[in-house]
Order: structure tokens, then C-alpha cells, then sequence
């Protein structure tokens, strides 16, 4: 897979998607131009980095649209809008839905590429907070139920003696659990471990982790996770 | 005229220089008719056959006003004395004699004043009655006594008081009848109107004249009847005489019939024609009576017959006024109708076009756009090492075609907003639909209606106003959109077909939506007046549109279509130019 970022850019007026492609490709972007959104989609590829640039009024089907087929696939893009009429209800939708940018026919190259860089910036960042989540889950797809079950209750601020008791197994089998997790969590402290899976559970990484919230979120992570282990229980 | 006339209180003066020429003239003529009279004169008569001076002399005094009257009774006054004086009359004779020949002008002109009030004319029934009860019959019938009382009273004349009244009333009869109506209608121009008649009418006095003189000298003049004259031949001027008086001006009646008068006079006077018959004073008498006789009715005639016919051309000529201002008044209405439907087509125009100004700003928008991000990319390519000129070339290329682009947007809005004068020429009516499509393009983009061109199969051309045409189409266009603005944006869709010429010699163009169509209980209103079925309309595009189509010689029809929503189908007849493969 190639990590250079693709800027798709959507417009139905060929001049104006002559114009951005030239101005894109000037300041070294790879640029996917289509006239169509039907032919967008043929052609997008979500795994490529970058981001699209989507006129709002086009004649089959408009962008707002576009960006709502975008979201029910489940497919992440950040989208700078750009449109003729500057329309309140359009921009906010579009915002609401999640766009970087809404810009106004005739906007200047700067902002333009500004909210470009923006959304390729947006895009990178979306990108490592997913890779980082998947190995967080894959981390946790390897724990056996009883690590889960442990993780949960470290997670939740209780002793090892504690949790032996609450298990009913003895705190030197506690213990092992623990470690183990740990090790395949790779992480080396308790607070590494919390930010983990409070991130796994918001779905977003954390710059710093908030200390204070991770009791609740973790274990709301955790009574989700566990509920099979819940009913193995009874 | 000099200064001093134009001053208040120089009537005199202006009366006097005004009238020095004719009372000149008028002298003149009373001298030649006194010459004239005693010309006609013969013995043993003392009497003339006729005696012009005193029908001269009124003549005169009827083409002046009356305060110049004095003035032409004291100018006549030494002209009378010298003619008298010449033909050894005793002097007190010639004072009577003046006496009453003033008196009888006086007299004959204060009666045609008094009761005409205007200027004696000869082509009016009642002047002419007016002018033979006042000029020829009263005046000569009271002056001739005052005249016999004279003779009798100086003793110069010889016979009786009657006879000698008998003799002086017909002569100045005759005289009045032969010389005052051609001395007035001299006076009024009439010859100089008849110097502009057309040929034939010349052709037809020229012929006039010698008939009429022929006549009169076979009558008056041949030597031929020596065997004996016969009675009959006294007619033979007639036909002529009602010729004239049929076909020509009074003036020419009567200076014709002064013409006969003479011939007949000089023709007696020497002996031939149909009163040489008896003694001279009854041959004189037969003479005087034919000539009074012929004369009046022919005098009346004439003056009814000139009234008719001007009458007749005043009749035509204010027909022909009023035809001209019922023309006119038309013209005026219908010019003000187009004036005032022009004008509600331009209103409907422009409130069209309002609706679609925001779809206008973003076609122009659309260019202006390009060229600034074109612009901008432009001048990142220059900043980079090496310069890649193709590229710029390129871009320069695309702003300049973009620019086009705007310009075209504007001069067809230019065009679409300014009420211009209605321009027929021969458009294609494709090109016109793709253009009037492209148009509304943006407004159809924001009301989510995906629009669908169906061209003919040949270009086809009509004959119409580029404008007015869009702005039907536009405005279908624009109803088909808003008919269709309530349902789901999946199912709208505008179509534009264009058929091709059918064996009639027409296009049609077609506009169909997929909205709800038109209700049965309105589908006949639609192209009335102020109908409207939105909320916020005015109801006036349909029935302009209809107006324009109309103009054109086409038609406009609504109906729904079978699959669901409305057509309008728009007939217009196809141009000569007709349809090219």
C-alpha cells in the first residue's frame, strides 16, 4: 500500500476541476479528479491516505449525499466542501456530518490548501488512532477470559487480593494472570494499561490520558467485553 | 403693403391704396361698357340692347366693402361724364342719368349685402336666387323709373314713359344677367384655379368653346337659312349650355353665355338669325327675352348642380377625414395594446428571471472561480524552478475560455433582462432549448431535478424572437420544476423534446415533468390571466406565454402526461429555411 496521500476531488464543472487539479498538483499532490460522484465511487479506494474535495451542487446526486453514502458504508474521508451558493443549511449538514472545510466559490488558494492540508493531517492522525486501536484489540483478542477478567478488576483500581477474593481463586493464580496480560497487552505499568483501554473503548487515542475517568470508562469496556464471562460464572 | 396700413386709424388710406388699382380697372370697364353700350345702340332706338356701365359699376361695388363704395361712384363720376359728354348728351341728362345708374348699382348691392351678408357667389343656389331678385329684377325695375322720370323731365327721349321704361328695364336687365356674375367670378380667381386643371379637363373646355361657338354662329350668324329660318334650330345652343353648366364652373357658364349673348346681339343687329323677323324694337325685345329666359334657368342650374358637386367632394373629403382618423385611431389603440402587452412580457420576463437570480449568479460565479483558482495555480507554477511554460499556456488558455464563458452569461442575461424590440430571425430550436437549458442549469442542479434533452433528429429551424422564445421555454422550465418541488428527488425528472417537422410544416417542443400534473377542473384556466396555482404567483408567464406562442403563429397546449405529471407542448410553425438533415 502505497502512504502517499490521494486528494479526490469531486465537481461536475470541468473547469473548475481542471483548475483544482492543477493547483493540487503544483503543490505535489496526487490528485484523482472525477466529474461524477457515481464515478468516485467506482474508483475510491479507502485504504489510500488523503482526502476529498466535493462541490455540494451536482446534478445526479449532490454531495451532501455522496458524504451520507460515504458514512452508511462506514467509510472515513474527510471532505472539504466547496460550493457556489453559500448556503447555511448545506454547510451545516455538512459540518454536523463531520467535513473538515465548507468553502465558497471563488476561495482563496491558501485557505483552499489550508483546509486541504487539514484534512490529510485529519486523515494521518484518524489513521494511526485506528492502526494503534486494531493492535490494542488484537492485544486484547489474545487475553483468555480469565486475563479479561482479571484486566477488569486491575483496571478498575481493586488488589490482587481483592480480586482473588471477588474470583474465588487464590491471589498467587491472580498474580500470573496479571503478568500475563500485561505481557500481552505490552505494557509495563498500570496507568499504560487503563489509557489502552479506555482508548480501545472511546475508539480514539489519547494524547493524555485523564486519569480520573478511567475507573468508569474501563469498566464499562470491561462489563461489555465480559458479559460471557458473566454468564460462565452462574 | 408699407408700414402705414398696418397703423390703427389708416382705414381710409389702406382702403384707398388698397383699391386704387381695381376702382382703376372698374373705371376702365365703365367707360369700355359705356362704349360698348352705345356700340349696341342703333336707330331709330335711343335705347341699347344691353347697357354694361351699370352692371359693371355694381359688379364693382359687390367686390368691395361698403365704405369704398363712395370712392367708386366718385371715380366712375368723370368717366361717365367724358363717355356721356362724347355721345353729345346735354349735361343735366348725363347727372340724371348718373343718378340713376348709381342707383340702380347701390340699390342691387345693399339688397345682395343685406340679405347674403357675405360676398355674392355663383356656385350657391340661393346667391345666385338672391343675385337675380336683388341685382336683376329690383334694382333695374325701381332705377328704370327714376331713369324715364329723368328722360321725361329733360324731354330728351322720344316715345311713351312705358315704352321707354320697358326699353331701359331689359337692357339693364340683360346687362346684369350677361356681365356682373362673370365680372365677380373673374374677381374671385376662378381663372387662375381652372389654369391648374388636368388635361382631359382643358381638352374638354377647349372642346366646350368650339361646340358652343359653333352653335351660337349656326344659329346667330349663317347666311345659310336665307330660305327661311327654322324655329328649331333657336335649341340647338341648349345641350351645349346644360354641357356646361353640368360639367363646368359658373364662371365658365356665364362667360359662355356672354360669349352667345354678343354673337346673338350682333348677329340680330345685322340681320341674321331668328329675330330678324318683325320691327326692330320687337326683334330686340324677342332678342333680350330669349337671352333672360335662357340665362336664369341656366344661372340656377349651374349654382344647384356646383352645390351638389361641392357638397358631394365636402362629403367625400370628410368621409375620407374620417376613414383617415378611424385609421389612425386604430393605429393609435393597437400600437397602445402592443405597447402595453410588450411591456406585461417584460414584466413577466423580468419576474422570471428573479426567480432565477440566484441560479444566474452561480453560472457566473462558476468561471469566475475557475479563472481566480486557475489564476493562483498559475502563479505557484511560476514560482517553481524550472517554469513549466506549457502548462501555463495551457492555463491562459482555460481563463480565456472561461472568461468567454462569463461574458456569454452575461449577454445573455443583458439580453433577456432589456426590453428590446421584437426581433424575428431564424433560430435553430435545438441549439435554442440547449441553451435556455443551459441556462437554468445551476437552478435545476439546486432543485435536485435531473433535466433530459431530446433533440430532433435534423436541425430545425423557425422564425422568431430569441428572447421572447426563451423566456416561454424558461418559464416552463421553471413551472415543471416547481411542480415537481413536493415529490421524493429520485423520482423528478424535466424532459425537453424536440420533434421533428411533421407533414404540416410544424416543430414541437415539449416540456414534461414527473410532478402530481394539472387538475382536470384547471387545466382550461391555465393560460388565463392571474390564474395561478402557487402561492406566491402572479399568474401572468402561462398567458404571456400563450400571447408570445400566438405571435408567432404557433400554440401552446397543457395536458398530463399518461405516465404521470404534465406536458406543454409548445407548435411552432417550422421556418422556410425548413429542417436540414
Amino acid at each position: 500500500m502505497n502512504d502517499e496521500p490521494i486528494v479526490y476531488v469531486v465537481d461536475d464543472d470541468p473547469g473548475v476541476l481542471k483548475a483544482l487539479k492543477r493547483l493540487l498538483c503544483v503543490e505535489g499532490y496526487a490528485v484523482h479528479a472525477f466529474n461524477a460522484p457515481e464515478d468516485f465511487l467506482q474508483d475510491h479506494d479507502q485504504r489510500a491516505p488523503g482526502c476529498i474535495v466535493l462541490d455540494i451542487s451536482m446534478p445526479t446526486f449532490n454531495g451532501l449525499v455522496l458524504q451520507q453514502t460515504l458514512l452508511a458504508s462506514a467509510i472515513e474521508r474527510f471532505i472539504v466542501f466547496i460550493t457556489g451558493h453559500s448556503d447555511i443549511a448545506a454547510s451545516v449538514q455538512a459540518m454536523k456530518a463531520g467535513a473538515v472545510d465548507f468553502l465558497t466559490k471563488p476561495f482563496n488558494d491558501e485557505d483552499f490548501l489550508a483546509a486541504v492540508r487539514n484534512a490529510i493531517a485529519k486523515d494521518a492522525h484518524a489513521r494511526k488512532v485506528r492502526l494503534e486501536l486494531q493492535s490494542i484489540r488484537w492485544r486484547m483478542g489474545t487475553l483468555t477470559p480469565r486475563e479479561q477478567q482479571v484486566l477488569q478488576h486491575v483496571v478498575a483500581g481493586r488488589l490482587n487480593k481483592q480480586i482473588a477474593a471477588d474470583l474465588g481463586i487464590a491471589e498467587k493464580t491472580i498474580k500470573v494472570h496479571r503478568a500475563r496480560a500485561m505481557e500481552k497487552m505490552g505494557v509495563e505499568s498500570l496507568a499504560e494499561l487503563v489509557r489502552m483501554t479506555v482508548e480501545a473503548d472511546i475508539g480514539s487515542v489519547m494524547e493524555d490520558p485523564p486519569y480520573n475517568r478511567t475507573a468508569r470508562c474501563a469498566a464499562s469496556v470491561f462489563s461489555r467485553r465480559s458479559t460471557d464471562t458473566h454468564s460462565e460464572r452462574h | 403693403m408699407n408700414s402705414s396700413t398696418a397703423m390703427p386709424g389708416s382705414r381710409i388710406g389702406k382702403v384707398s391704396s388698397g383699391s386704387l388699382l381695381p376702382t382703376f380697372l372698374l373705371a376702365a370697364g365703365y367707360y369700355l361698357g359705356a362704349k360698348i353700350g352705345f356700340a349696341l345702340t342703333f336707330d331709330p332706338a335711343p335705347v341699347s340692347i344691353l347697357w354694361p356701365p351699370n352692371a359693371v359699376l355694381l359688379a364693382g361695388l359687390l367686390m368691395n366693402p361698403p365704405h369704398a363704395w363712395g370712392l367708386i361712384l366718385l371715380a366712375v363720376f368723370p368717366v361717365h361724364l367724358v363717355t356721356q359728354l362724347q355721345s353729345g348728351v346735354p349735361f343735366a341728362m348725363v347727372l340724371g342719368w348718373f343718378v340713376s345708374n348709381c342707383s340702380e348699382a347701390l340699390l342691387g348691392a345693399v339688397c345682395v349685402r343685406s340679405i347674403l351678408g357675405e360676398r355674392l357667389r355663383f356656385d350657391s343656389f340661393q346667391h345666385v336666387a338672391v343675385f337675380l331678385f336683388s341685382c336683376v329684377f329690383l334694382a333695374p325695375f325701381a332705377s328704370t323709373f327714376l331713369d324715364v322720370a329723368f328722360v321725361k323731365m329733360l324731354g330728351w327721349g322720344t316715345g311713351s314713359f312705358w315704352q321707354l321704361w320697358r326699353l331701359r328695364f331689359f337692357s339693364n336687365v340683360v346687362a346684369m344677367l350677361m356681365i356682373v356674375p362673370v365680372l365677380l367670378a373673374w374677381h374671385a380667381g376662378i381663372l387662375s384655379s381652372m389654369r391648374n386643371a388636368a388635361f382631359f379637363r382643358r381638352l374638354e373646355g377647349g372642346l366646350f368653346v368650339f361646340a358652343f361657338m359653333s352653335a351660337g354662329a349656326m344659329v346667330f350668324i349663317s347666311r345659310l337659312e336665307s330660305a327661311g329660318f327654322v324655329p328649331v334650330l333657336l335649341y340647338a345652343p341648349l345641350p351645349i349650355l346644360l354641357w356646361a353648366a353640368v360639367r363646368f364652373e359658373p364662371f365658365v357658364v356665364s362667360a359662355s353665355f356672354l360669349l352667345f349673348a354678343f354673337l346673338a346681339i350682333w348677329g340680330t343687329l345685322r340681320g341674321y338669325g331668328p329675330f330678324v323677323e318683325g320691327a326692330y324694337d320687337g326683334n330686340v325685345l324677342s332678342l333680350q327675352l330669349f337671352l333672360i329666359g335662357v340665362s336664369v334657368p341656366l344661372l340656377l342650374l349651374s349654382a344647384a348642380l356646383q352645390e351638389r358637386r361641392k357638397s358631394q367632394k365636402s362629403l367625400h373629403r370628410q368621409e375620407e377625414k374620417l376613414k383617415l382618423a378611424l385609421a389612425a385611431g386604430r393605429i393609435r389603440a393597437e400600437n397602445e395594446v402592443r405597447k402595453q402587452r410588450e411591456q406585461l412580457t417584460h414584466l413577466a420576463r423580468v419576474a422570471l428571471l428573479g426567480e432565477l437570480s440566484g441560479a444566474f449568479a452561480h453560472e457566473l460565479n462558476q468561471p469566475l472561480a475557475t479563472i481566480l483558482t486557475n489564476a493562483q495555480a498559475a502563479r505557484r507554477f511560476m514560482s517553481q524552478q524550472p517554469i513549466d511554460l506549457n502548462e501555463i499556456r495551457e492555463i491562459l488558455d482555460d481563463i480565456v475560455e472561461e472568461d468567454r464563458r462569463a461574458g456569454a452569461v452575461i449577454r445573455h442575461l443583458r439580453a433577456l433582462f432589456m426590453k428590446s424590440e421584437v426581433k424575428m430571425q431564424p433560430l435553430e430550436i435545438n441549439e435554442l432549448a440547449r441553451d435556455t437549458l443551459a441556462l437554468t442549469h445551476s437552478d435545476l442542479i439546486a432543485r435536485a431535478v435531473p433535466a433530459d434533452l431530446q433533440p430532433s433528429s435534423s436541425s430545425c429551424m423557425v422564425r422568431g424572437d430569441r428572447v421572447q422564445l426563451q423566456q416561454v421555454l424558461l418559464n416552463l422550465i421553471v413551472n415543471a420544476c416547481e411542480a415537481m418541488s413536493g415529490r421524493p428527488p429520485q423520482t423528478r425528472r424535466l424532459t425537453l423534446t424536440i420533434t421533428d417537422k411533421d407533414s404540416s410544416g410544424n416543430v414541437r417542443i415539449s416540456v414534461t415533468d414527473t410532478g402530481p400534473g394539472i387538475a382536470p377542473n384547471v387545466i382550461d384556466k391555465i393560460f388565463d390571466t392571474f390564474f395561478t396555482t402557487k402561492a406566491h404567483g402572479m399568474g401572468f408567464g402561462l398567458s404571456v406565454s400563450r400571447t408570445i406562442i400566438l405571435e408567432h403563429g404557433g400554440r401552446i397546449e397543457a395536458g398530463n402526461h399518461p405516465g404521470g405529471g404534465a406536458t406543454f407542448q409548445v407548435t411552432l410553425p417550422a421556418a422556410q429555411e425548413a429542417c436540414h438533415e
